[in-house]
């Protein structure tokens, strides 16, 4: 009995000093935190080729074909609940698109041709630029699976001076700006 | 006469009673000792300190260097047991999935966040380790502990990479979350 009482006694001395030794197996330190903040921020960029095309006209000629074609590179990060990406190329003015400062090409005798797909002349009022006076280039769904991205439109261009009173235009210097801009929409 | 001899006497027992008792008193006499329990404990302890909280990151879309806007150091101060054998300092995320978040359902994974220790290869954060999420930890350093590094210090130079190139799809926003540095000896 007495024998039995000692080696029960062992058992829990055995116990506690175990309970003990695994207790103090290990020992931690403090957790410490760093926060972290990444901002990644919404953009969108349109970059050309180049930027400057040169006509040689021919009187009431529909084809006037511009010295070099142009490539616009649209890049974006967007946010989510973007739904779209546009590209627009436009004018100022729809009466003058070109002008010598005295008689004027509209912008419906100036045709883009955009990924080689059949020539449009920029008559459309779209999100930049004077009324009817701009062509939509592109329209990019955005879902989640191109949140970033980018796309090119390789654009011709050509002035037709066949229509309208154009094919009296007189000789002279036309100027003119087009302009190429992307937009993001919701 | 008989009087006077008897108190002669007993004068000259009593003087040479005092000439004995004088050496005897002067022996050594002790006390009991009294005994003073003596307990002197040095706690093991680990102590963790970081020079910065916050690290902020500008992201570049679809880009594999994203670096954090600065480094953080953190400070190991030990005094262990005897029976230690090993420190260990780790980085964790609570979740592999989401280390950082915009709180919209877009997170950037552990597997995309990686930590440059001393000058070191930026690693992932894919591994378990003893805290944190399941995938999401990194061992920053590991400390071999002997007889002459019981009480020791140890800082490791943290700088921080978040890699988006698997993720060319994120959206823009902002991306917050918390890392823990922890160390452990065993």
């Amino acid at each position: 009995m007495k024998n039995a009482r000692i080696s029960w006694a062992a058992m829990v001395g055995l116990a506690i000093m175990l309970s003990t030794s695994i207790a103090s197996a290990q020992l931690n330190s403090g957790a410490q935190s760093i926060a972290l903040n990444a901002t990644l921020t919404e953009s969108l960029t349109l970059n050309l080729s180049a930027n400057t095309v040169n006509f040689t006209l021919s009187a009431g000629s529909p084809t006037n074909a511009g010295s070099a074609g142009i490539t616009a590179t649209t890049t974006w990060t967007l946010a989510a609940g973007r739904t779209a990406v546009g590209v627009y190329a436009y004018f100022g003015s729809a009466t003058a698109a070109l002008t010598d400062g005295t008689n004027n090409i509209p912008s419906s005798a100036f045709y883009i041709a955009d990924n080689a797909t059949p020539s449009a002349p920029l008559i459309n009022t779209v999100a930049f630029g004077a009324g009817s006076a701009g062509l939509q280039l592109a329209n990019v769904p955005i879902t989640a699976g191109n949140r970033s991205g980018s796309r090119t439109d390789a654009m011709t261009f050509n002035i037709n001076l066949s229509t309208g009173s154009l094919p009296l235009l007189p000789a002279s210097t036309y100027t003119g700006v087009l302009n190429i801009q992307a937009q993001a929409t919701t | 006469m008989q009087t006077r001899t008897k108190f002669g006497a007993m004068a000259a027992l009593l003087i040479a009673a005092a000439m004995f008792a004088e050496p005897a008193r002067a022996q050594v006499r002790n006390s009991g000792a009294s005994p003073i329990a003596l307990n002197a404990v040095l706690s093991d302890s680990i102590t963790l300190r970081l020079s910065g909280n916050a690290v902020n990151f500008t992201l570049v879309g679809g880009s594999p260097t994203n670096h954090g806007s600065t480094g953080i150091t953190a400070t190991t101060t030990w005094i262990l047991r005897p029976s230690v054998n090993s420190l260990k300092l780790y980085a964790f995320f609570s979740s592999s999935t989401a280390a950082l978040s915009d709180g919209a359902g877009h997170n950037i994974p552990s597997t995309d966040f990686h930590i440059s220790a001393n000058g070191g290869a930026f690693t992932p954060l894919t591994n378990t380790v003893a805290f944190g999420g399941a995938n999401a930890g990194l061992q920053v350093s590991s400390v071999p502990i002997r007889g002459n590094n019981k009480t020791g210090t140890n800082s490791n130079v943290m700088a921080f990479n978040i890699n988006l190139a698997p993720l060319p799809n994120l959206p823009a926003g902002v991306y917050t979350g918390t890392l823990t540095i922890q160390a452990q000896a065993f």
